[in-house]
């Protein structure tokens, strides 16, 4: 009798997955389970245990139902887009083909592709869950409420995987068969984290978690939280930990909420199965092309500002093909969210220097998204430069031009946004740190242009980009700020506007210009 | 010769009332053991009746059988008795030769017994014996070729669609993979649906062909009857003839136009 066609994708998915390790493939799954038990039973414990007083002091707080509901809800959605990011990112649709030509049913694909992941995932959920369980086990859980925690996370997360793998699969149909399509799929996976991020800066902040405790004004936001699956599991983590050891003490609510989870375990599991048919197929869905309108006002204002000439046909063509990828309008959305979120939630009004500081390590990371993609779309698209005369020099002052006109407005109205907070502040003050801040901005797009032609990143996957992200985001700021902060201020006893005037400002612009003098020498040795 | 491929009207349309026309009332038949050519430009409907006979997609109209199989009713059936080497097909780069068979086999329930056998002799025939082991993301595009080509043979279907088989391969993989179709077809007794644009290897393999254009067939028949139908000297005359070509003074006409060159 042939094996099942779910075990037969699973095993596939299971070996590409152990490639890269396929001497180990074999004692693969007894390594993680071996080390998985060694965490569970002696590690998780022994670390938790230093947290045992604080936590059972904790557990009994108001705070405890909102926080474990909301740290649930982090992962819960965290397990949701972790699949759908991972696949529209790199959309391929050319597997299906063979899957729809194979007698095989879709959900049958869908079920191996899922549990060939699994124990990956798996790994994952056990150290999470054996985590939890060191933090409550010491409060006097029987056996009984502890299995019944365990059970509350494997259904939470694998309710949540599933919930990803099966939309993940679908958008892959939907997205995956044009490139306007793959496009979209980029786009959705930059900015699909940002509502996660925004959970997590303001619990980060205190906002967030002193609303839900506070009785007059948490009534929607808790109503809403209540409402996802995962803060059932948070019930009855919070109902076993204030009584541990009595399971039939804690009255119906927990079991009600479990067979809730429970519930939606099989119905998600059911639908997923049952919508698998709309996640494998290569039927086309579009046929619209996508067909470029005559210049508007924006373009033309480029135009002009470009010089009018070639080389303002030459920055209007870079902000067209910058513009047109919804990916890169995504990364713009993100910045702009992401800023939204830390002027809403972490910066704190009272405290400007702190805002000050905080988007000196942020604002980098707009020039990475704008001018970091010079790179990216292959050695071929820097030829097209090297062979035109004067190419390379008019790279280089067009993705300029390019970058300073997109991330210097964001950046400003980031910058004003964050200064007009501040209740006490002076003008002086805060005239000074905006254009001591955009200044320096000025010069980090200098700086990343040059990073990214010094060392080319031909993929937003490769080692080299993440290099010269870790470079701009921590090694910049550090150096051109952090450093100089401290040297100024606690040794030389100078105030923040000299600091900021006499070296942050200056070494920004000289560091700035050498890289990209490097950057552009690079370029044209390029081969 | 008994008739092993039958369609009838066969339509794919798409689109709002149907207004995009893939295939287009296909009638089409091909005998047990001939090599079938289906010739077309790009966009003409070529891979959208592959994907069709091989119930990939479903049609929007008529009908169609393969080897006595409803496409409708028996998709199943259909699928066991079809290999199918795609236009631009996904490889398991990250699995070996070995191990992208042993899944194709599996997929289309080969027994074990014969699997291991049938993978080892495969790989021989296709000369990748001895590079078995190493991941597919390391072999060259014809190497790849030849792997997709094996995968499709690996439940021995008695009918073979090869879609664009050749395009993407240097003319030294090309010939490989154009003796490899030949032998299958002449020792084998395979049935062979090439679909192409390539013409000389459709001239060299296909024993009839038929040409389509936006998604309608606009003729059927062997070669030397196409060439005569057109009173063309070449298959390639024959070919612009009917799906229509670009006059040679139309293509320099930009030339004559003020201010073009500098």
């Amino acid at each position: 009798m042939p094996a099942p066609k779910w075990l037969i994708v699973a095993k596939n998915e299971y070996r590409i997955h152990t490639s890269s390790m396929r001497s180990l493939r074999r004692i693969f799954p007894y390594i993680a389970v071996g080390l998985l038990a060694v965490y569970v039973v002696f590690l998780a414990p022994a670390i938790f245990s230093y947290f045992f007083d604080d936590f059972t002091a904790f557990i009994i707080t108001q705070a405890a139902a909102p926080t474990v509901q909301l740290v649930l809800f982090m992962l819960f959605f965290y397990f949701i887009i972790f699949p759908i990011t991972n696949t529209l990112r790199e959309e391929q649709t050319d597997q299906l083909e063979i899957f729809l030509a194979a007698p095989v049913k879709p959900s049958d694909v869908l079920l191996g592709e899922f549990l060939g992941v699994m124990p990956f995932y798996g790994i994952v959920v056990v150290v999470l869950a054996g985590s939890f369980t060191a933090l409550l086990t010491p409060l006097g859980l029987d056996l009984a409420q502890i299995v019944i925690t365990i059970a509350v996370f494997c259904l939470t997360f694998f309710s949540a995987l599933w919930i990803g793998t099966v939309t993940a699969a679908i958008l892959r149909s939907k997205l995956g068969k044009s490139a306007r399509g793959k496009d979209i799929g980029k786009a959705l996976a930059m900015i699909i984290a940002l509502p996660l991020v925004a959970v997590m800066y303001a619990l980060l902040g205190g906002g967030l978690l002193s609303t839900l405790t506070n009785p007059n004004i948490s009534g929607i936001v808790r109503t809403v939280l209540n409402l996802i699956p995962s803060s059932w599991g948070a019930e009855v983590f919070v109902h076993f930990a204030s009584n541990p050891g009595n399971i039939l003490a804690v009255g119906w609510a927990p079991f009600l909420f479990f067979g809730g989870l429970s519930a939606f375990f099989l119905a998600v599991l059911f639908l997923g199965v049952k919508g698998a048919n709309r996640a494998y197929s290569l039927e086309t869905t579009s046929f619209t092309a996508s067909r470029a309108k005559p210049d508007g006002v924006f373009y033309q204002v480029v135009r002009i500002l470009g010089g009018s000439d070639s080389f303002g046909t030459l920055l209007v063509s870079l902000f067209k093909d910058y513009g047109r990828r919804l990916e890169n309008l995504s990364k713009i959305i993100y910045m702009v969210g992401l800023l939204i979120v830390l002027n809403l939630f972490l910066i704190d009004p009272t405290n400007p220097e702190g805002g000050l500081v905080m988007m000196q390590f942020i604002l980098p990371l707009l020039s990475v998204f704008i001018v970091g993609e010079v790179t990216l779309r292959g050695k071929g698209s820097l030829f097209i430069y090297k062979k035109a005369p004067s190419g390379v020099g008019r790279l280089v002052k067009a993705r300029l031009l390019k970058g300073w006109l997109i991330v210097m407005p964001i950046s400003l109205i980031a910058v004003v946004a964050t200064a007009v907070t501040n209740p006490a502040g002076v003008l002086s003050f805060m005239l000074f740190s905006i254009g001591m801040l955009m200044s320096t901005v000025a010069a980090s797009v200098a700086f990343v242009l040059g990073l990214f032609l010094l060392n080319p990143a031909f993929s937003d996957k490769s080692g080299n980009y993440m290099v010269n992200i870790m470079i701009t985001m921590q090694v910049l700021p550090i150096g051109t700020f952090l450093v100089p902060m401290i040297i100024f201020r606690t040794i030389l006893q100078l105030s923040l506007y000299d600091a900021l005037l006499y070296f942050t400002v200056p070494f920004s612009w000289i560091l700035g210009i050498l890289i990209l003098y490097l950057g552009k020498r690079r370029l044209s040795r390029i081969e | 010769m008994k008739p092993i491929i039958r369609t009838a009207k066969l339509s794919k349309h798409y689109g709002k009332g149907g207004e995009i026309k893939a295939v287009d009332e296909l009638d089409l038949e091909v005998n047990e053991g001939e090599t079938f050519g289906l010739l077309g430009p790009n966009g003409a409907g070529k891979t959208t009746t592959v994907r069709l006979l091989n119930c990939i997609i479903k049609p929007t109209g008529g009908s169609a059988d393969v080897y006595g199989y409803d496409i409708f009713k028996n998709e199943t059936d259909v699928k066991r008795v079809t290999g199918l080497l795609a236009e631009s097909p996904g490889l398991y780069e990250k699995l070996s030769a070995y191990e992208f068979l042993e899944f194709m086999g599996a997929l289309y329930d080969v027994p074990k017994t014969i699997l291991t056998e049938r993978i080892e002799d495969l790989l021989k025939l296709f000369g990748l014996h001895q590079r078995r082991d190493h991941l597919l993301e390391g072999y060259s595009r014809g190497m790849k070729q030849r792997i997709l080509i094996a995968s499709a043979l690996i439940h021995d279907p008695p009918i073979l669609f090869l879609d664009e088989p050749t395009s993407m391969l240097d003319p030294r993989a090309a010939h490989m993979v154009k003796d490899l179709i030949k032998s299958l077809s002449d020792t084998a007794g395979k049935t062979i649906f090439i679909c192409s644009h390539i013409l000389p290897i459709v001239e060299e393999l296909c024993d009839r062909i038929g040409i389509i254009n936006q998604g309608r067939l606009i003729a059927l028949g062997t070669i030397d009857e196409i060439i005569a139908q057109t009173q063309s000297k070449t298959l390639e005359d024959a070919f612009i003839a009917l799906t229509g070509g670009v006059e040679e003074k139309e293509l320099l006409a930009w030339r004559e136009q003020r201010g073009a060159s500098t």
